[in-house]
């Protein structure tokens, strides 16, 4: 266990029972100006949780004790802090069941320095939010916030009011992995927290209009099986 | 008995209206009480005949129905899958052919109670099943069953048991080959493919910690694990998916997706320099599969079609067919054989003369297509002329949900 404040003022919680696997966290954490915390098993997690203040934790799915979905319920029951499961592939249904279980986002293993990085970013914002844009630009795509106005290399593109509802809390959440539930309730209200049918029709629909067909194809909206999904411009 | 009665009526009839005292039953010649004599002896050797003759007719009727029912039961113990199915089937077969209210035959010992009457089955001075009837059936029935129909059933179910065991065994031993063809190749991939990435990432590693290395080299080096290190991490996931479709593990979470999305998740796995031609019939209605899976499926299709079609965009086109959607991946690479048709979908198949180089697959994309689209309900194949590209076909239900 380390103590102090890294350069950008966050401490990071690290569980894996792998110390290899802790090891490289640390070294791309510590790089990318995070301080880290680290803890073998799910008890030994709790405890340093409950110490220090931590402002985000990153758990493997696999844990010696306590597996990692029941230690992101436990967490949750007394903290808001993002949690982000490190899962293998063919754990998806654990990986499912930990973000039902209030962790905020996933990280496939093995995983690059960036993309691990990029999450966790993603993922503090939630806590501290940025001063609100009004216009935010993502490659290619320029969206105002508060006209209305959306463009694609600088041709205006029409989107129906609930088609813009759901383009701007993908672009306040870029990057984040924004769940069923989560857009569903946001943008039709709780009655609707399980429609997802309807949902995929406007995602279908927003896509078509922000991907322009003629030229390269872009991904902005990337679809996350059985969870949500994910705006991440490319 | 009737024979003789019929017999002693027509002589005291014939004494009565023919033999003098005409009338009476009294006889006044003692030549009529020969000729009266006579008649009798006549009359009861033909009836007595007769009767013969009828019962042998019978008799043969049911030589004939127990013949046919041998045969019956063996032509529906041979043909059926199922041993019990089959026995069923006898069962109610043997109780029309003999007239009997039910009749069933079990392959384990059984204990008779009161209202059913067992018979053992044996073959061989072995049980192989009961025979179960109703309890008290007529005696001539029930020695009928025993004599004529049990020593039949017992070598006809005997055959059918061994039959059985054969063909599990069989199966058994096509399997263990198969799955020791597998092995084979997994010991081949792991001697190469596996121990290649790790000796290129264990000198990597070692060279970059040299003092005299420029910073260029220690880029290069860096790069070099990671690519090796992805190769290795993406082999290991195509043999776990391989093993579990193999093991027939691999069960899907069936649930309904949109192939819109499907192939965008498939597409997005893909290279950043790769291109591809999207069609997607508006039309096309949800498909009921597992999702993770048949996107693994159609991104190992679309990463194989980029391998081969040498820089040429890969098309993709989903339509429906009545309740099944299509989707055709179409590359303009060398194509496939007749011959190759079906060996390509076997796991580390290579075709002749294609070279194994660092920008070759794993060898087990096109197995882990096809195990997951048939776990998924589906079909795949591969219709292809030298020369011309392939195009791979899958076929899913679809569920008929609109989008």
């Amino acid at each position: 266990m380390t103590s102090g404040f890294g350069p950008n003022g966050r401490r990071i919680l690290a569980v894996d029972d792998e110390p290899q696997i802790l090891r490289a966290l640390k070294l791309v954490l510590r790089s990318a100006g995070y301080e880290v915390v680290t803890a073998a098993n799910s008890e030994e997690a709790l405890d340093v949780a409950a110490v220090g203040p931590v402002d985000a934790a990153i758990v493997d799915l696999l844990l010696p004790d306590i597996d990692g979905i029941e230690l992101a319920q436990r967490l949750r029951e007394w903290t808001s802090m993002p949690i982000i499961v490190l899962s293998a592939v063919g754990e998806e249904e654990k990986k499912v069941r930990a973000l039902r279980s209030g962790a905020d986002d996933y990280v496939t293993k093995p995983f690059g320095p960036a993309e691990l990085v990029a999450r966790l970013e993603a993922a503090l914002r939630r806590t501290s939010p940025e001063p609100e844009e009004s216009r935010v630009v993502a490659g290619g795509l320029e969206v105002d916030l508060a006209e209305h106005l959306v463009w694609r290399d600088g041709e205006e593109i029409h989107l129906t009011p609930t088609e813009f509802e759901l383009l701007r809390l993908f672009v306040r959440h870029r990057g984040r992995l924004l769940t069923h539930h989560a857009l569903l309730t946001q943008v039709w209200g709780s009655e609707y927290a399980d429609d997802v049918t309807v949902l995929r029709g406007q995602i279908a629909n927003l896509r078509r209009k922000l991907e322009n067909e003629a030229g390269p194809r872009r991904h902005y909206v990337r679809t996350e099986p059985g969870v949500g999904y994910r705006f991440d411009p490319k | 008995m009737l024979g003789i009665a019929t017999s002693v009526l027509s002589a005291a009839a014939f004494n009565f209206f023919f033999l003098p005292p005409v009338g009476t039953f009294r006889i006044a010649a003692t030549s009529d009480w020969v000729a009266l004599g006579a008649f009798l002896v006549v009359a009861v050797a033909t009836s007595s005949v007769s009767e013969l003759a009828r019962r042998r007719a019978v008799e043969a009727q049911n030589r004939r129905a127990e013949a046919d029912l041998t045969a019956a039961m063996a032509q529906l113990l041979l043909a059926r899958a199922g041993v019990e199915d089959a026995l069923a089937l006898i069962g109610r077969h043997l109780a029309v052919t003999l007239g009997l209210p039910w009749a069933s035959i079990s392959l384990g010992d059984m204990e008779g109670d009161p209202r059913r009457h067992v018979i053992a089955l044996n073959s061989d001075h072995r049980r192989v099943g009961t025979l179960v009837v109703p309890a008290h059936l007529p005696a001539d029935v029930l020695s009928r069953l025993r004599e004529r129909v049990v020593p039949a059933l017992s070598v006809v179910v005997q055959v059918a048991l061994e039959r059985e065991q054969l063909v599990a065994e069989t199966v058994e031993t096509e399997g263990l080959r198969r799955s020791e063809a597998i092995k084979t190749a997994v010991l081949r991939a792991v001697s190469h493919d596996l121990r290649s990435p790790v000796t290129a990432m264990v000198a990597a590693g070692a060279a970059v910690r040299a003092p005299e290395v420029t910073r260029v080299e220690r880029d290069e080096l860096g790069r070099l694990v990671v690519e090796e290190g992805t190769r290795l991490a993406r082999l290991i996931n195509d043999l776990l998916d391989l093993s579990k479709i193999e093991a027939e593990t691999a069960a899907p979470r069936l649930a309904e997706c949109s192939l819109e999305e499907v192939i965008d998740a498939a597409l997005a796995a893909q290279p950043r320099d790769a291109r591809f031609r999207v069609r997607i019939d508006p039309n096309l209605t949800l498909v009921g599969a597992d999702f993770v899976q048949v996107e693994r499926a159609l991104a190992n299709l679309l990463e194989n079609a980029t391998r081969y079609s040498d820089g040429e965009p890969v098309t993709i086109r989903a339509r429906p067919v009545g309740d099944r959607a299509i989707i055709r991946v179409i590359d303009r690479g060398p194509g496939v054989s007749e011959a190759e048709r079906e060996r390509i979908f076997e796991p580390f198949y290579r075709s002749a003369g294609q070279a194994v180089d660092a920008h070759a697959g794993s060898g087990l994309g096109l197995a882990i297509a096809k195990g997951f689209v048939e776990t998924n309900g589906g079909r795949i194949w591969v219709e292809s002329n030298p020369g011309q590209g392939s195009t791979f076909v899958v076929e899913l239900r679809v569920t008929g949900t609109t989008r």
